[in-house]
């Protein structure tokens, strides 16, 4: 296929993951935010998920360092003109990158990137209350899934196909690694606390970003051991949004793709298998969670530029 | 050329309707249609049009208009619900009209590429070919396959206040709107199934496998081997919309200009696996962009070395480079000649009457009644640099007489044709609306003339413009079967 239509439908998706993500994270945060202790300021509450999202440098010089607030930050993650990666320009990406790729994707996809346009672009423009804002963001993530359902249902397999899995599973493990990062550091600011009873709500809430929260408990039913949780997020191998999980399913996308002659591809890709298969809980927590996922995060980031260089130009 | 026999007439004549016999009723071939509608009542017609337009909406039917903000400037594709029906009789005039224009025209291109007999033979003045900004030098002796240049062409019909049928525009470069004719009918089908109960209406979906099988056998490796594919601007161009619909329609790859490579004379697709050799290129970007190493080399939309390619008979491009020569406005009145010199036949449709700005005796009469004139700008589409002269400004008059004054050669200049009307369903109500008629012709292993066209209404009431770029819309239209 033609090297830009693989660059548009690889970005298709990661806009779109990107944009479920981040409604996933708001969504999680605002119920945090009635959950957790009554002395935490929303700053401490906010921060993050403009750490995570990689927006904090725009925020800040809109509003300056010290004027975080939920309203604010509501308006600046779902349609901030200024923030590169807010909802609504993920959403603008992820139409113009279907469109690029029309003759790709199905009808039935084309429609649902449309009926998400319509549905979300004045939307979240618009003044977005405490009220409004949770339901948006459960049906924002529920058209996500439609979109993604069609697209398992409808579209045929083959490169086309295997270029959307891929730029899913980059995005979505480009996600749980900051995540996890920007989030366990709030939860354990000092290393010395490890293994220390720590705040229910504060894990719950982790691991309700990653859709993970259920699922931990039937498999760990002894409490938020931090260890349990990071093995559990990251080497889960059931678990469909852990991090090994989303490796191996870009592997899985990859062969499909066939890397023939794509020498550079190649070697990044098994680079970050090999990290992933050679570390577990044990080694993580001696060498540190951080470092762990910095390495993870830079060998991704090497990833996608061998991609672009090798299939995308 | 003579100054016209016929001037323009005094005054706002009343264009036919295509409709209504008269006050009280419909013509024959409406009454059904219009009993239906009569029976279903305004309630059920008011759902079926938001139906029509929510349709639309998802299916992202869209146009996108030049020159407003950055970020939303796609439009929702408008659609009048109300078909427009035209008779077999009416239809095989128009057909055997439009064949005869087309074999006439390939002919022109052709000998003015080669040998120029029509020039030498006085037929056509060379300076209005010379000074044509469409006529290509460079590509001067190069014979296309077949001789064939306009693989696609979309020309505009009226019909004047008497019903005639009458040439406004032949539009041979890159003709647009047949994706919208065929979405038209899809919804039209969708939306209002039992309209075809009452009607046997030719079928005009089948158009992208006609294309195709003519986009085939320009191979040069034969129709068997052919990689075909359609080159777009991008997502931002006007017509983008269509440039999917098509590429889809035909399952040929749907590529832009940084896609391709020419290397030895042969072009290539950049894929994920290595290069790909192109037989056939449906271009839809104007031959200024095609190849900056022979045409404009500041436009980066093209193909670097495609017209060397195609010199080389490597790869076909549809339509030819050079046609645009062909549909420019101050060809357009000789297009009757030129059917009479290379096929020795009378026109079957005639042009709209038309002035020659480089004629003095023209331009004088033309200056003198400017509020009755339609003055266009010869090498432009779409309803840009144009002047409507009922609904101009003495300020703007001024300025296109300036601009007349300046290049003649630039401009031509008919009388107003009050285009015929047709019922719309306007906000609740039906009202009269002018429109026009923009059918497809393909010459491939023959020529064929698709049963049906895109009509544009101008949906401003009392608007004589139907272009969708300045506010009109479009209709289904019925062809019937005899």
């Amino acid at each position: 296929m033609l090297s830009r239509i693989a660059d548009s439908m690889y970005w298709m998706a990661r806009y779109l993951e990107r944009a479920g993500e981040t409604a996933r994270l708001m969504e999680i945060n605002l119920l945090y935010l009635v959950e957790a202790e009554e002395d935490m300021g929303e700053e401490e509450k906010w921060r993050p998920v403009l750490e995570i999202t990689a927006a904090l440098p725009q925020y800040v010089e809109l509003y300056g360092d010290d004027a975080i607030t939920t309203q604010r930050v509501l308006q600046f993650v779902c349609g901030g003109r200024t923030n590169n990666n807010s909802i609504r320009t993920c959403l603008r990406l992820f139409r113009e990158n279907a469109r690029v790729a029309r003759d790709r994707i199905s009808k039935e996809m084309w429609e649902a990137v449309n009926d998400i346009w319509m549905t979300y672009n004045e939307r979240l423009r618009g003044s977005i209350t405490l009220e409004k804002a949770s339901n948006l963001f459960v049906e924002l993530r529920n058209q996500v899934a439609r979109f993604n359902g069609l697209l398992a249902a409808t579209m045929m397999r083959g490169e086309a196909y295997a270029f959307c899995q891929l730029g899913g599973c980059v995005e979505r493990t480009d996600m749980i690694a900051r995540i996890l990062d920007v989030k366990y550091h709030i939860i354990l600011p000092d290393i010395h606390l490890v293994g220390s009873a720590l705040d229910y709500y504060q894990w719950a809430a982790l691991l309700k970003s990653l859709s993970g929260f259920e699922a931990f408990r039937r498999t760990n039913q002894s409490g938020f051991e931090p260890k349990a949780v990071v093995d559990f997020a990251v080497f889960e191998h059931d678990f469909p949004r852990s991090l090994v999980f989303s490796v191996d399913r870009a592997g899985a996308a990859l062969a499909n793709i066939g890397l023939e002659g794509k020498e550079k591809t190649a070697a990044a890709f098994a680079a970050l298998q090999s990290l992933l298969a050679s570390s577990n809980g044990e080694t993580v927590f001696t060498n540190g969670l951080h470092e762990f996922l910095e390495q993870v995060l830079s060998l991704l980031a090497g990833f996608h530029n061998a991609l672009a260089e090798e299939f995308f130009q | 050329m003579p100054p016209l026999s016929s001037p323009a007439s005094s005054g706002p004549k009343t264009s036919y309707h295509e409709f209504y016999a008269d006050d009280f009723s419909p013509r024959d071939h409406y009454r059904l249609l219009w009993d239906h509608i009569r029976a279903t009542g305004n309630n059920a017609l008011e759902t079926k049009d938001h139906e029509s337009q929510l349709a639309l909406q998802t299916e992202g039917v869209t146009f996108t208009v030049y020159g407003e903000s950055e970020e939303e400037i796609e439009r929702i594709w408008p659609f009048d619900l109300i078909p427009r029906i035209i008779t077999a009789p009416e239809w095989s005039r128009i057909e055997s009209g439009l064949k005869q224009r087309v074999k006439a025209l390939n002919l022109f291109l052709e000998d003015l590429y080669g040998e120029q007999k029509i020039i030498k033979d006085g037929v056509i003045p060379p300076e209005l070919i010379y000074q044509g900004k469409d006529f290509r030098r460079e590509i001067v002796g190069i014979v296309p396959p077949r001789g064939i240049y306009t693989h696609i062409s979309g020309i505009d019909i009226i019909r004047d206040e008497q019903g005639d049928f009458l040439i406004l525009e032949d539009n041979l470069r890159t003709p647009s709107g047949v994706s919208y004719m065929i979405e038209n009918r899809v919804i039209e089908r969708r939306i209002l199934p039992e309209f075809f109960n009452k009607y046997r209406v030719r079928r005009v979906e089948h158009y992208p496998s006609l294309l195709l099988d003519a986009l085939r056998c320009l191979s040069p490796r034969g129709k068997g081997t052919a990689e075909i594919v359609l080159l777009t601007p991008g997502i931002y161009n006007s017509a983008y919309f269509e440039h999917t619909f098509l590429a889809k329609e035909m399952g040929i790859e749907l590529a832009e200009g940084r896609d391709m490579v020419t290397i030895n004379d042969i072009v290539y697709l950049k894929t994920t696996k290595g290069l790909k050799r192109v037989d056939v290129i449906y271009r839809r970007i104007d031959d200024d962009y095609l190849d900056p190493l022979i045409f404009r080399s500041d436009s980066s939309l093209g193909i670097a070395g495609v017209i060397n390619a195609w010199r080389a008979g490597n790869v076909a491009i549809v339509n030819a480079p050079g046609s645009g020569i062909a549909d420019d406005k101050a060809v357009y009145p000789f297009v009757p000649d030129i059917i009479r010199y290379y096929l020795g036949q009378q026109p079957i449709l005639k042009n709209v009457p038309t002035y020659q700005m480089t004629n003095a005796t023209d331009r004088e009469y033309v200056f003198d009644n400017m509020e009755r004139m339609v003055v266009k700008a010869v090498s432009e589409s779409g309803g840009y640099g144009m002047l409507m002269g009922p609904s101009s400004t003495p300020a703007l008059r001024k300025e296109f007489m300036d601009r007349v004054l300046e290049n003649p050669r630039n401009y031509i200049a008919q009388p107003v044709v009050y285009l015929s009307r047709h019922i719309c369903y306007m906000d609740g109500e039906l009202e009269a609306r002018h429109l026009d008629l923009r059918p497809f012709v393909i010459y491939g292993e023959d020529i064929q003339v698709v049963p049906g066209g895109l009509t544009r209404v101008a949906l401003r009431k009392g608007s004589l413009v139907v272009n969708s770029s300045q506010g009109g819309g479009s209709k289904d239209t019925w062809v019937l079967a005899e």
